[in-house]
Order: C-alpha cells, then structure tokens, then sequence
C-alpha cells in the first residue's frame, strides 16, 4: 500500500535530503517528515507562496534538527561505546553521516587556523560563483524560462518568404487560407501592430495600437479583466465592429482605473470605438504589449489585399506535430496559393519558426559568449584556490603522513581535504549568491532593449540549483588535485626528511606552476575576446551612417485617414506644418520623410527597371523605399552624387520621379548614367524616372552591408505616417516642444510622439553591443585581478619556503638586485609560456566570436599584442612584490628559518 | 526538554497542545498549531519529528495503538498524550498563566482584558 501511494516531488527530494540524520532518527521518522514535507509544499502551493522561500526554510529547520539530533545520537553512542577509537579515523565502514560531520570540524578547525588564506579562498569562489549565477540568471530568465502563455513551446510565428527576404509579413487573404486549410497548427492568429491616434481627450496622443484576429487572446492565454475580449464574428471583414479592447495599464493610468470605462466612446484615428474590455494586467502580447486592440477587418482597406503583407501570424502546433513537419505542411499550402494567385503569389513561399526561438534568437549568441566568458573566470578561479590548496597541503605534510602513520587510509584523507575544500566553495557559494542578487538591478539595467523580458530577473529554484551544483563542482574541482597529491605521502619521504619541501622557486616544474600557466592563458582568452569585442564596438561607433548625425531632432506622426483621406489633404497638411516649422528660432533646415534612420521603421520592397525582362514579384531584387520632401537630402547632409534634389516641380500631378542611391545606380546602370532611367515597385502602375543619384545611408544598423535604396518624391507617394527631421543649431533635444507646436498650429487634434535626436537612435542601435562588451570586460578585468593574485600566491609562497637559500646565497655574497632577478624572471617566464599557450587558445576562440565582431579580425595582432604586453606586466608586478621581500631578508634571520 | 529557565521549547508546548483534544498525526499537530498560533508558529518536519523524538523518549507522548486510516487510505502514525505529558502540559500552562497575571498586575497589557 506504500508503494502505491504517489509521491510528490517535494516528498521524494526532501526524502533525499534525510541521509544527514542519524540512521536510527531516520528509519524511526524518515518517511512520515518527507510526507509532511510533501503536505506542507501542497500547503504552500495552495497559498502561492515562493517555493525558494520555503526550501530555504525547510533546509534551515533540516541543518538545525539534523546537528542537535546528531548530538544526541553521539552522546548516546558515547554512552556504549568504551573505546575512544572508535571515533577516530575509522576508513569508510561506519556511518557515512558520523565521519562527515567528524571531517566537518576537523576542516573548520584547520580553515580557522589561517584566516587569510581562507579569505582569501572564499573571496575568489564568492566572485566567480556570483558572476556565473548572476549571467545564469540572465540565461534562464531569456533563454530557459518558457514563454508566459499556455503550451508556449508549441507557439510559432508563421512567416511568408521569397528570395530577397526569409522572414517576410503575411496578408490577411493568405492568413485566412492557412487557417482554414492546416492541419498540423491551431487556434492561428494575426496581428498588425501599429500606432493609432487618441484624440477628443485633453491632448492628442498616440497610443501603440493592435490589429488582431479574435483568436489571438486565446491563443496567447489572455483573459478580460473587464468586460470580453473579441468574439469571431466581430474580427471577420463581413461583421467587423468598432469595439476596443484597452491593456491594463491604459486602462489605470488613462482611464483612471474606473469600471464605467466599458460601453464609453473614444476617437481612435478618428473614429470612434466602443470599449468593450479591458485585457487582465498580466497579460504580455510577444513582441511587446499594447496599449489598445482592435479588430484586424479595421486596418486600411488595402492593407486587407492579397499581396499587401504587413502583419505578423501566431500558431500553435497540434499535439504531437514537429516544426519540421509543419514547415513542410505550410510549404505545401504556399505552393497551393501560388497556382491559385498567380499574380500576387508566385514565388511566395512559407515559413514558420517556434516563437521562442524567433524571440530569443539575437540575445542568444551574446548570451552564450557571456557565460562561457563568465565560465573561464570560474575555472580561473578554481585554479587560484587549487594553488592556495596545494600550497597549504605541502605545509601539512607531515600532519598527513601522521594520520597515516596512525591508520587513515588514503581515502579518508582526501576525503578528509575534500570536505575542507567543499566547505570554502560552500561558504564562498554563499556569498555568491549574496553577489549575485546585489548584481541583479545592475543587470537588468543593462540588458538591452531588443530582449523582451517577461518577467524579471530573479533568483529562482533553477538558478538556485545552479548556484549549488557549480558550488559543489566548484569544490571537488579544485579540492581533488591538491588532496590526491597531499593524500600521495610516502611515509619514508616525508617522515625521514622532516620538512623537505615543494617550492619550485629555481626548479621542476610543479602542479603550481601549471595551474599558474593555465590561469594566465585562460584570462589571455578573455581579455583577447575583450579587447575585440570593444574594438568592434569601436568601430561601429566610427562607421559613416551615410549622414550627419549630429544636432538632427526626429519625431513622428500618424494623420488619421478618415480625417485625411484624399492625398491632397495630407500633402497640404505637409506642406503647412513644414512651413511653421521653419519659422521656428534655431532650426537651420527641416523636412519630411516616412522613415528616419535607426527609427526601426522602414519599407522594402521588390522593384523592376524599365526595358528590362519581367520578373516575377518573388524573384525581384528588393529595395528600400522612402518617401522624402525636398530639403530631406539637405537636411540630413546626404550628399547628392549626380542630378538634382527634388523640388517644386515634383508635386502631385508633376512627372513621377525619384532619387536613387548610389548602390542602386551602380548595381543597374553600370556604365551609364542612371539619370533619365525609369523604376517602379513591383505591381506598382506608373514608371519613375531617376532625377538624381544620393550617397548610401545606413538605415537599420550600422553593421548593414550597403543595399539599394529609393526614395520617391514626397507629394507624389503620400501617406498618412510621416517622420520630421530637423537640424537645429545645438542641443537638438530642447526644440522639441517647439517643434510640437508649430505641428499643433496646423492640426490642434495631431498627435506627434517619439521626439527623439538621430544620435539617441543610433546609440540604442549599440545597445547590444555595448552590453557584451561591457560584460566580457568587467570578466576580463576579473581574469586578470585573479590571475595577478594567482601569480602572487604561487610566487610568495616559493619564496617563502626558499628563505633559507635565499638566506645562503645572499649570505655567499648574492646582492638583492639579483635575487630579484632572479625570482622575476621566473615569474616572467611562466607568464611567457602562458601567453604562448593563451595565444594559441585565443584564436581558436575568438574564431567562435567572428559572427559577433565588426570591422575588426579575430586575430586581431594589435589585440592580442596588448593583451600579451598587459599579462606579461602584471606577472612580473606580480612577482615583484614577493621578490623584494626576499632581497630585503637579513641572512641570519633567513638560515634561522624553518 | 525543558531549556534552561525551566520552561518548555515552543515546539514541545504546541505539539503537547495541540494534543490535548485528541490524537494526531504529524500533518494535523502542524495543521493545528499553525491556526491555535494565528500562523505565527510553522513547525518544519525537522523540529516537529525532533521534539516528537524527545517527547516519546521522555514519555509525555506515546503512538497511538488504534489503527487509523487517513483520508487517503494510508496508514499514519497518531500520537497521543501520556498522563506525565498531560501533567507537564498542565503544569506549563498554570506557569505561563500565572507570569501572566503578574504581568497584568503591573499594567503590561494596555488595556486591561475584559474578561
């Protein structure tokens, strides 16, 4: 009956942790407290409390039962037995719990005995277990935490793909065949996010807005916290309705928080919604939240056509249906829309990729290169302790042969030192994680802002195990060398020749020497991996964007249609607002375009020249497009390459033209000259002609690789989005509200938001960037301060045991400079070896690092140069300090010396 | 048992406690104390099977002989009071009455309780 019963997780784990009670307590109690364990998580389950919080309880009540009723068990043993040696060093047959806690106070003792040294151990572990499970925590709370939505390993995006781009927006035609057609995915969604104009409120505002199916709540588990979400039918074009759904925190901090918020009227584009529910707070859209939803059939009539892609698809793969089998279902399904709509779909394939994955995925590579770095400082620091460890084993070897010599088996001596060392990572552990919760703000800070966090950073059950396990390895990693060596004794050795010693100072190599190697050539690794990631920063921060940055406001605007819905009206609007804005004091030049640099708004499209044979709309090549009011090439200090920038004659009903890059011209008009030649997007009706050519600009990030762009003429290509740029005399930040207004004089009701200069935008484009290198640094740094100490120890320590031959060389006339010499030169010489072997480690590991460096290479000599004259220095500093102590020995005192 | 000032260990008094009305097992003696305590006392499996170690050895509590079965149809271990631990409990209880009155005496209590 026992066996059958189940037993919860929590049950089993604490019955684990039971083997630190005396056997007898255990075999009397055991299996009723790991059943009240189990009941008291269920308790706490059905509280919703923190489990961390209550595991830590558990364990404290455990360590303090466990030591009292070890105690009594002992006082009660002692009672029986008569023989003292009986608690002596017994190998291995007795209770394995008794010779623990036997090992324990030995190793408190002897840890107590050299505070310093111990201090020492405990500072180094602290600071490499707490970074790696501070970087862990980053890791599991991007990387490892599932998605906040129901079955969210199953969610995926669907995509639409063609030659020019893999990842492409679906059109709600298309959307609607995948879903009444897959079998393999469900409950499909789309969404269009844009932002939509709030008026008829106290100011003008734009709020981020959210086209979606009705199914998209659902499919991401969002609830109403007010009031319903969407129902199908009022999300189909036949039964579309003017409802809005508001997320919470519009909700509170709009609309004050009141429930008569449901059934009221706002103007949203210029129309008025009915609200109908309010999403529950917690809820958090992929990609970033809304402020407001609406019905998908309520985004612009064209952006519904088959062929006019612009929105995001969601789908949940059925129970037991791989990625790879669905990719290859809507494959299928691409191929039969192709023969179904030729015209707009020939060419168009699909794609489809887990949402996790498509979330994660750019964070992911810089994520990996943190934690190997934050590794490296890890196994550094292992070896810093493993060193302090064999340093402090040499000095016991006498005590060593003496426990030998009285019966311990080898065994039980390095258990013995392994019990020492595991309790320095514990404590150190400890600490750790003290650190690693002090670093969590810091870090949350600096991750950058294209990783959607969903909830934050945090010590969790996972982290925790982290935490614990690395502490444990942490301990057995540096303890088993140095307690196998030390364990190693040979009673004749060591007994005989009391105090021969193990110093290396003028000799054989020994394990110090390697581990001092390895630490120099691991944090070699680190600061290369440093050095070129800052440089590739660096000259990210250098690269030309193909314009002025400097001094140059933006801000944006969506004209609502139903208020501005003849071209005429928008461009006259332009017009007018363009034309206060230039009588604003201070502003040297403004104009108008649909998307600025590093704005993250852009438009590509595929594009065919005149004359040339037709493609098909898949197979085109792709351009950037724009639309740009004159002055724009100006203002932006766009350098004009040949032909002229546009200007009144290129209004409404002049000729349609544009102005096309540098790379466009060069890639179609070879050897000719581009001006005259005519271009249009493909399935657009009217031809272009090309009336001049301008310098590339970076648009998406300063890394991108030169592509074609297209700017069109701003009155011929209107539409209702639009983006000022201004170029102001100085601190183009303060021109804003100016600017504002001289927009409010046109159009009192226009909104106008991300009021931002191009040298804000530029550095947010840094911002991952900056974050790794910001990290990789600080771990270098760490690397280095380690491996300085690492030097020292093993350094000071050699002198320290050769004082007596110090003594007698300098006693037989040596002078301190070359006892100097001489111990520098060591430390110097380890240090070559290191950076010999660094070096070589180095560029097998950066060569991992290439896909995340810009404008510099992975063998970067300078880099690597620096590095080696840096690791170089900081051994012989390190050696220095040591060396001196030596020289300055008086040799009397020195052959006195034991 | 009983620490040095002579007065019993918390655990000892609310499983001694919540054993005055009837036998119990591990669950309900937390269960049990936990409410009489308004959540103040949480008695970890460690304290709890530590002091019921004491208890048995001591006397004051002894297993229940009455096979029971839990809702679950399992076999649990109750616990009972002995008459020593019914008297130790007595005993503690008039104690911790008495240094009560004394301290109401001297107007510890802010306000006198009505009862």
């Amino acid at each position: 009956m026992t066996r059958s019963r189940h037993r919860s997780r929590a049950e089993r784990i604490y019955g684990a942790l039971l083997v630190v009670y005396p056997a007898a307590f255990r075999a009397a109690h055991g299996e009723e407290m790991a059943r009240l364990a189990g009941e008291l998580d269920a308790d706490r389950l059905r509280r919703g409390e923190s489990a961390a919080r209550f595991w830590l309880r558990l364990l404290a009540d455990l360590a303090g039962t466990a030591i009292s009723a070890r105690a009594a068990a002992a006082r009660a043993a002692a009672h029986r037995y008569s023989d003292p040696s009986a608690h002596l060093d017994y190998a291995g047959d007795g209770d394995v719990m008794d010779t623990l806690l036997q090992d324990i106070r030995y190793a408190v003792r002897t840890l107590r005995a050299r505070p310093a040294v111990t201090f020492v151990a405990v500072l180094t572990l602290a600071l490499g277990i707490g970074a790696n499970t501070a970087i862990y925590s980053v890791v599991n709370a991007v990387l490892f935490r599932p998605l906040p939505y129901p079955a969210a390993d199953r969610l995926a995006m669907i995509f639409t793909s063609t030659t020019s781009s893999k990842q492409g927006p679906v059109d709600y035609p298309t959307f609607l065949d995948w879903r009444d057609r897959s079998r393999s995915l469900e409950g499909l969604a789309i969404a269009r996010p844009i932002s939509v104009n709030l008026t008829g409120t106290d100011a003008p505002d734009r709020l981020v807005g959210n086209f979606v199916s009705a199914s998209f709540f659902p499919l991401f588990g969002a609830h109403a916290a007010l009031g319903r979400l969407f129902t199908d039918a009022e999300t189909t074009v036949a039964g579309a309705q003017p409802v809005a759904v508001l997320s919470y925190e519009v909700w509170k901090t709009r609309f004050g928080g009141e429930r008569s918020v449901l059934g009221r009227t706002i103007v949203l584009n210029a129309k008025p919604m009915t609200v109908i529910g309010v999403a529950e707070a917690k809820f958090q859209a992929p990609f970033g939240s809304a402020e407001v939803y609406l019905p998908v059939p309520l985004y612009n009539r064209s952006g519904l056509e088959r062929g006019n892609g612009s929105m995001f698809a969601f789908g949940r793969l059925k129970p037991g249906v791989t990625v790879d089998a669905a990719r290859i279902e809507m494959r299928a399904l691409a191929k039969q829309s192709e023969q179904e709509y030729p015209k707009t779909n020939a060419g168009v394939g699909a794609d489809l990729m887990p949402l996790h994955e498509q979330l994660v995925g750019q964070i992911k590579p810089a994520l990996v290169t943190l934690l190997a770095a934050v590794g490296v400082v890890l196994v550094i620091a292992c070896f810093n302790v493993a060193n302090l460890q064999l340093a402090r084993a040499a000095a016991r070897r006498t005590e060593m042969s003496v426990r030998a010599a009285l019966g311990a088996s080898r065994r039980r001596l390095v258990r013995q030192l392994l019990t020492e060392s595991v309790m320095i990572s514990v404590v150190g552990g400890a600490l750790g994680l003290v650190i690693a919760t002090l670093s969590m703000k810091i870090l949350t800070a600096a991750i950058p802002s294209n990783v959607q966090l969903f909830a934050p950073l945090a010590i969790d059950g996972r982290v925790l195990t982290f935490a614990f396990v690395i502490t444990v390895a942490t301990g057995l990693l540096f303890g088993l060398a140095p307690a196998v060596q030390s364990s190693r004794t040979n009673l004749h050795d060591v007994l005989r020749v009391r105090g021969a010693r193990g110093g290396s100072l003028f000799g054989r190599v020994a394990l110090r020497d390697v581990f001092v190697v390895a630490q120099i050539a691991l944090s070699m690794v680190l600061l290369v991996s440093a050095g070129l990631l800052a440089r590739s920063l660096i000259s990210l921060q250098h690269v030309r964007p193909g314009f002025d940055p400097e001094n140059v406001l933006t801000m944006e605007f969506r004209l609502p249609p139903a208020k501005y819905s003849t071209p005429q009206q928008i461009s006259d609007f332009m017009q007018h607002a363009l034309a206060e804005m230039r009588r604003v004091p201070g502003v040297t030049s403004v104009s108008m375009v649909r998307a600025v640099p590093f704005s993250g708004n852009f438009g590509a499209t595929p594009y065919e020249v005149e004359g040339r044979p037709a493609l098909r709309p898949a197979d085109a090549p792709s351009t950037q497009v724009n639309a740009a009011a004159d002055g724009y090439f100006t203002t932006m200090r766009i350098p004009l390459v040949a032909g002229r920038d546009f200007d009144s004659r290129d209004a409404r009903d002049g000729t349609p033209v544009v102005i096309v890059n540098q790379t466009l011209a060069g890639k179609e008009w070879p050897t000719s000259s581009p001006l005259g030649g005519r271009v249009r997007a493909v399935g657009d009706s009217v031809w272009r002609t090309v009336v001049g050519v301008v310098g590339d600009v970076k648009h998406g990030s300063v890394a991108d690789t030169p592509e074609p762009q297209i700017y069109t003429a701003y009155a011929q290509d209107v539409s209702t989005f639009s983006t000022v740029a201004a170029r102001v005399s100085h601190d183009a930040l303060t021109f804003g509200p100016a600017l504002r207004a001289a927009i409010w004089s046109v159009d009192r009701d226009q909104p106008v938001w991300k009021i931002r200069t191009i040298e804000f935008l530029m550095e947010r484009n840094l911002g991952q960037s900056r974050f790794t290198v910001k990290l990789v640094a600080a771990f270098a740094v760490l690397a280095l301060v380690l491996a300085g100490v690492g030097i020292y120890g093993v350094m000071s320590y050699a002198v320290s045991q050769r004082t007596q031959e110090v003594g007698i060389r300098m006693a037989l006339g040596a002078r301190g400079i070359e006892v100097v010499r001489m111990i520098v030169g060591r430390g110097i010489m380890l240090a070559l070896v290191a950076v010999a072997l660094g070096v070589v480690t180095a560029l097998a590991a950066t060569r991992v690092l290439s896909a995340q460096l810009f404008g510099v290479s992975h063998s970067d000599p300078l880099t690597f140069g620096t590095v080696a004259v840096i690791l170089a220095s900081v051994a012989a500093i390190a050696a220095y300090v040591p060396a001196r102590r030596a020289a300055r020995v008086d040799p009397m005192v020195a052959l006195r010396h034991e | 048992m009983q620490s040095s000032n002579g007065a019993l260990t918390p655990a000892v008094f609310h499983i001694l406690l919540a054993l005055a009305d009837g036998e119990r097992h591990g669950y309900a003696i937390a269960q049990e104390t936990e409410r009489v305590s308004d959540g103040g006392v949480r008695l970890g499996p460690g304290t709890l099977y530590g002091s019921i170690q004491r208890l048995l050895r001591d006397g004051l509590i002894e297993e229940s002989t009455r096979v029971r079965r839990a809702a679950d149809d399992e076999r649990r271990r109750y616990y009972k009071l002995t008459a020593a631990g019914r008297r130790v409990l007595e005993h503690e209880t008039a104690r911790m009455s008495a240094l009560v009155t004394a301290a109401r005496a001297k107007r510890v209590l802010r306000r006198a309780n009505p009862a």
